[in-house]
């Protein structure tokens, strides 16, 4: 498939994702314009943008959350088709966080925890609830553990909800707002989690208003809006020598708080 | 500077003018004229009707006896439901046999009994399996036929016994149709969809009545002359086909009432369509429409006294059949009537006991 990508690196095989065209529509509205993105493994990103520019949309997409309706997406070599199984390979590969958590409140934090782990992979219970109290201690909340979600504070829930992602030992991170539901000293804690993850490597993309996250971690920033990517760079250029109006006057506006 | 140290206020206690009984009393019966206007004659109402009431039922009762002649003081005269105590609850089931019905109920308190006490990685494991077994069972022991025991028809089957036999089973069966079709109902294969459709809509727009009436004499014409299909077998599957509607449409407001959240995170970990149906949705719908199902449930139950239209002997069919029994003409309608509704009120009263602590167990939002 040739496309006329704005880099070369489409078929560099070191990318974990590759975005090709793509477009989506919600009946006749055009929420994505012509999207090309590629990720390198172990890269970190942060998409930002304003509220309706379409950044949940396109990371949605690449989990199969949403439909696109045309252009092309690999994710870890596997090319996304209408096809159940391939949806499922895909999904095993990508982990994702909400704003809103999304934890079962049905299950005890370590019965979320290892639900993946024993009906998706099939690992024995005793192994999927080690794996699921490693994860936990990394999130720095194992007391937790037979608590039901309801019982947790919004920080700790995401946390949970991170560690459940773990669980699964995705390639690829996917936070969608992950602390916009959050009291202010909650995101700390939060954020904290995510910081270390992406010290490990893991790949990361991330739509977040927390600037100062997208400068500590982020390895590339890119702003959105209207559906299209407007802006990529890496965090200093992109904070400090905006090239677009559009960008300028976005970072004016979130920055004189 | 140092920072000024904070020291939370310590909590003290209500007011007592807030709490107690005398707050309550003043709060909920005299918080102004015209609620002390009401309580006091409630209070007087209930104070010259009760002690009428009283007496007629217990104080100057006939409570022994077995015959009408029996009946000599004023109240009302349990002698009557006590004469036909056995045909109330068991109908015309031969005497020496009665044991098959007592082990199935029995059977049925065991299995309700089980799906509590069992712990609950055990509990879908043995108490649904035993739940889906119980009504053939129940059926095998009953009609005795193919397990060696003596052959008893359905048409001796009556009773008290045979309204609680007949909802459970049917409850049970419609339980997991009613499931299927909410799933049926909003699933997005049209053929599943519109049958779904069809089917809650047909039964459920359809009178109880009316669907009885068909089961017993519309539908027989439409089998070959040689084959005859029991009536009671009828009976149960059109009891089975109206609840599984009922319970459809309660389902599906379960299941809207589930955010779109639950289905996205349960995908975001790779869940498949039925792991992500029974194990993420099914037990959040379970405690939402706990409250609709127990109402579905006593409906259904109570539904099965209009069996008696289409002269299957349940409990209220024999009590106005021993109302019009030449020994006993003169006027025990209100104990027969009484006696019914009493005994269906404990027995709707405990389901609702049973459900609110359904909900309670299944209750883990920790709200307050």
């Amino acid at each position: 498939m040739s496309v006329d990508n704005q880099s070369s690196e489409s078929t560099n095989d070191k990318d974990i994702i590759a975005i090709n065209n793509m477009n989506k529509w919600y009946g006749n509205f055009h929420v994505l314009k012509d999207i090309n993105l590629n990720v390198k493994k172990g890269e970190r990103i942060v998409i930002c943008g304003p509220s309706g520019s379409g950044k949940s949309t396109m990371i949605r997409c690449i989990n199969r959350l949403e439909e696109f309706q045309r252009g092309s997406l690999t994710v870890n070599g596997v090319e996304m088709v209408e096809d159940v199984k391939n949806i499922e390979a895909i999904r095993r590969e990508v982990g994702m966080v909400f704003q809103h958590f999304n934890l079962f409140p049905h299950l005890t934090i370590l019965e979320n925890l290892t639900l993946g782990p024993i009906w998706v992979q099939k690992k024995p219970k005793e192994e999927a609830e080690a794996i699921a109290m490693k994860y936990l201690e990394r999130v720095k909340i194992p007391d937790q553990a037979l608590k039901f979600p309801g019982q947790l504070s919004g920080g700790q829930q995401q946390r949970v909800a991170i560690a459940r992602s773990l669980c699964m030992s995705p390639q690829i991170m996917l936070f969608d707002e992950p602390t916009s539901a959050l009291d202010p000293e909650m995101i700390k804690e939060v954020l904290d989690v995510m910081v270390e993850l992406a010290d490990e490597g893991m790949t990361m993309l991330c739509v977040t208003h927390e600037m100062g996250f997208a400068k500590k971690v982020a390895d590339r920033v890119i702003f959105m809006d209207g559906g299209e990517i407007v802006e990529q760079n890496e965090p200093h250029e992109f904070f400090d020598n905006p090239k677009t109006d559009r960008l300028q006057l976005f970072l004016s506006q979130i920055l004189q708080h | 500077m140092q920072a000024k140290e904070f020291k939370p206020l310590p909590d003290l206690p209500a007011p007592l003018s807030t709490t107690g009984p005398i707050a309550w009393l003043k709060k909920n019966l005299f918080s102004s004229a015209f609620n002390i206007t009401v309580t006091i004659t409630i209070t007087a109402a209930l104070f010259a009707i009760i002690p009428g009431v009283l007496d007629w039922l217990f104080f100057s009762a006939n409570w022994s006896g077995t015959t009408q002649a029996d009946c000599v003081k004023d109240g009302a005269c349990w002698v009557f439901i006590q004469a036909w105590s056995q045909q109330i609850f068991y109908g015309s089931y031969p005497g020496d046999e009665i044991w098959r019905v007592n082990l199935s109920l029995f059977l049925l308190a065991c299995v309700i009994a089980l799906s509590f006490i069992l712990p609950a990685h055990l509990r879908n494991k043995v108490a649904v399996p035993a739940y889906l077994l119980l009504p053939f069972i129940c059926l095998l022991f009953l009609d005795g036929s193919n397990i060696g025991l003596k052959p008893v028809s359905t048409d001796l089957w009556g009773g008290f016994s045979l309204n609680v036999l007949l909802a459970a089973a049917s409850i049970i069966i419609a339980f997991p149709f009613g499931f299927l079709w909410a799933l049926g109902r909003q699933s997005h294969m049209p053929f599943a969809r519109s049958v779904s459709v069809t089917c809650i809509e047909f039964f459920r727009g359809t009178p109880i009545l009316a669907l009885f009436f068909m089961g017993s004499v519309m539908l027989p014409l439409f089998f070959p002359a040689d084959v005859s299909v029991d009536k009671l077998l009828r009976v149960w599957i059109i009891l089975i086909l109206f609840m599984s509607a009922y319970m459809a449409e309660v389902f599906r407001s379960g299941f809207q009432a589930i955010p779109q959240g639950q289905y996205e995170a349960a995908d975001s970990i790779g869940l498949g369509y039925w792991q992500k149906t029974l194990l993420i949705v099914f037990p959040q719908v379970i405690k939402i429409a706990m409250p609709n199902i127990l109402a579905t449930f006593v409906m259904v139950f109570k539904n099965t006294v209009f069996l008696l239209v289409i002269a299957v002997p349940e409990m209220l069919q024999v009590i106005m059949s021993a109302l019009s029994n030449s020994n006993w003409l003169g006027g025990h309608a209100i104990e027969g009537y009484l006696f019914v509704g009493f005994i269906f009120w404990v027995c709707c009263f405990s389901m609702s006991l049973l459900a609110s602590s359904i909900e309670k167990k299944l209750d883990t939002s920790h709200k307050n």
